[in-house]
């Protein structure tokens, strides 16, 4: 056991390293500063844990969805998704006072889960492969922001491509002074915790784990293979939408170009490096906002290109997966 | 329609169409051996960056071509360790590939390039003379560029390769009973890392088709899906050669198509065309998924008799 984690540890470090060597940085020292302005300073570590909400509850649908052995790509497309639904409705609670947030999140976790839902009905129903869907989804989700941010929800001022801003009633409130680090956060860790519950101690969560371990022996148990996958989508793509309406409520005040690119990817890194288990996730999103945070600011201070973020992540991803193949061979040979 | 927009609207889709296909025959091929590589965005990238590098700094598409193959293989290569020898997930191992082939481009661009970008040596449409003055037939089929001709070319010779000679049948046979494969004598694992390595460089070189002989220059992220268009391109042309490459066309088709209706209609939102082709991609999945015949051994990795 001890030897593949040496080496894909040694691999995840080393791989980055020669890339900033071929870069002309001295990779001990780009190192050092990565992690001094994460988590030396509290301007980088508060955006760490920023940068860790989103990524924690789109992680958490990942794991839902993967744990059925449903690989829900669409991580992107449903956070645009839930996001815009949001702010298009979010006029509708404005007299509501404080329940006006909490539907806010709600409508946003609604629209994620719609379009969750009709890919996991267009995978039970048609037997249409997720991946390509969801993906295909990302790009369309994209577009129709690009769309209303130039249409029917441009700020009426009409000069700038985005959304009016979300009145303070709806804003998730900053839980620390002078910094920029939200209500979101408490929100990502409850649901970590109860989604935890879900999945280990609930029927759901049993159903989902022997879905995924086998389909044919899920409906011989009378488990309903259709509708568990398209509940576990629904939720998936809720959190993703979940996510969403967290990022506008708690960041950015408002839709406009970009808002939350790229987080799909990087969520499913994160859920699983925690071997999707949801209460392990706080803990790997973390890990993949130091990289986030830490490359954008590698990127001012010494001017490392910022995609060194995707060669440290893909790096990681390959590092884990060769670490769990290596050990589960083990375990065979040892049989 | 008139003749000229019709030819215009076909000779467009075939240029465009050919980046997918060119990555989706290698695909296939790694789809019928078993194994399902998702990581063909990633390497398109690379691919695409490579090819520009290599033509910029030499002058010559083919050198650009040629890296870009090169650094395929390398992908492909990394994608088939872990999918064949370790026996990984395959699909979270082509995941990491789109983020490393992401990564690695994006990375190694603005290191090269990016502060200065500059004009591509690119494969130039072909003059045939006569011919590609015919009306219609002339610009689509006697039009194109070197490489659509050497695509079409490549899935007529795996068409052959794939239905009439033994090592397309070891290649099905891979992909369909691995066990059976074996016990004939065939290395499965052997097999399906050549597949996968072809594959591999065939994604690079549909990136290097984007790069240099379509776009005419690198633009970071600039595959923008196609890769995973060119995984539906798979399904929907059923595995076959010939198929997937129609699908691929009929992909082009949608993108030129698209590219025309934000003309014609400037008061529909633009938006709305550029979902076609992912809404078709959609739809081709939903409609083709059922009767789709996946090779039975896909995403499974084979332990052989051999390594125990």
């Amino acid at each position: 056991m001890i030897r593949p984690l040496v080496i894909a540890v040694i691999a995840a470090i080393a791989v980055p390293s020669g890339f900033l060597w071929l870069a002309g940085k001295p990779p001990l020292a780009t190192w050092g500063a990565l992690l001094a302005y994460t988590l030396g300073t509290w301007n980088g570590f508060s955006d760490v844990l920023v940068h860790a909400i989103p990524l924690t509850l789109i992680g958490i649908g990942v794991a839902v969805a993967f744990r059925a052995e449903i690989f829900n790509v669409g991580g992107d497309g449903q956070l645009i998704c839930g996001a815009v639904l949001a702010v298009a409705l979010a006029p509708m609670f404005g007299a509501l006072g404080w329940t006006a947030l909490l539907l806010f999140l709600f409508t946003g976790a609604i629209g994620g889960g719609a379009l969750g839902g009709l890919v996991g009905w267009l995978r039970a129903r048609f037997g249409a492969n997720e991946i390509i869907v969801t993906i295909m989804m990302n790009y369309v989700a994209l577009q129709l922001l690009t769309w209303v941010i130039r249409g029917p929800l441009q700020d009426p001022m009409r000069i700038f491509p985005r959304s009016y801003e979300l009145p303070v009633a709806m804003q998730l409130p900053i839980i620390a002074a002078g910094t920029r680090l939200h209500a979101g956060l408490i929100l990502a860790l409850l649901a970590a915790g109860v989604m935890q519950i879900v999945m280990s101690r609930m029927a759901f969560g049993f159903r989902l784990a022997v879905l995924g371990e086998n389909a044919n022996a899920a409906s011989y148990a009378g488990i309903s293979v259709g509708r568990t996958t398209v509940t576990a989508m629904v939720l998936s793509g809720g959190f993703a939408g979940l996510a969403g309406a967290v990022e506008i409520a708690g960041v950015h005040l408002r839709l406009q170009d970009n808002f939350a690119a790229g987080f799909g990817l990087e969520a499913i890194a994160v859920a699983l490096m925690a071997k999707l288990h949801p209460i392990a996730i706080p803990i790997t999103a973390l890990l993949f906002g130091i990289f986030f945070v830490g490359s954008s600011a590698l990127q001012r201070q010494m001017s490392v290109p910022f995609p060194l973020v995707w060669i440290i992540e893909g790096v990681v991803i390959l590092a884990f997966l060769g670490f769990g193949a290596a050990a589960a061979r083990r375990a065979i040979r040892t049989i | 329609m008139d003749a000229l927009l019709l030819a215009g609207l076909l000779a467009a889709g075939v240029r465009l169409a050919m980046s997918i296909g060119i990555a989706a025959l290698g695909e296939m091929v790694g789809q019928r051996s078993g194994v399902l590589n998702v990581g063909v965005e990633g390497i398109m990238l690379l691919g695409a960056f490579l090819a520009a590098l290599g033509a910029v700094s030499t002058g010559s598409p083919w050198a650009g071509l040629a890296l870009a193959c090169l650094g395929g293989l390398l992908l492909g290569a990394l994608h088939g360790w872990f999918a064949i020898v370790l026996r990984a997930d395959q699909i979270v191992s082509g995941i990491a590939i789109v983020v490393l082939g992401l990564g690695l481009s994006s990375f190694l661009f603005r290191l090269t390039m990016g502060k200065a970008p500059s004009a591509l040596p690119a494969f130039r449409a072909l003059d045939m003379g006569a011919l590609s003055k015919l009306p219609i037939v002339g610009p689509v089929l006697f039009g194109q560029n070197i490489l659509a001709y050497l695509t079409v070319v490549a899935a007529l010779s795996l068409w052959f390769v794939m239905s009439r000679t033994p090592l397309g049948l070891a290649i099905r046979a891979c992909g369909e009973n691995p066990e059976a494969a074996e016990a004939d004598g065939i290395n499965v694992n052997a097999v399906r890392f050549g597949c996968v390595l072809f594959g591999g460089a065939m994604a690079g070189m549909g990136g290097a088709y984007l790069a240099i002989a379509q776009i005419n220059s690198f633009v970071e992220n600039m595959v923008v899906g196609r890769g995973f268009i060119a995984i539906a391109c798979v399904v929907f042309g059923r595995w076959h050669p010939l198929g997937t490459l129609a699908a691929a066309v009929g992909f082009g088709l949608t993108e030129a198509a698209q590219i025309r209706l934000q003309i014609w209609y400037p008061d529909v939102p633009y938006q709305f065309f550029v979902m076609l082709p992912y809404l078709l991609a959609i739809g081709a999945l939903v409609f083709m998924a059922r009767t789709a015949a996946l090779p039975r051994a896909i995403g499974r990795a084979f332990v052989s008799d051999r390594s125990l």
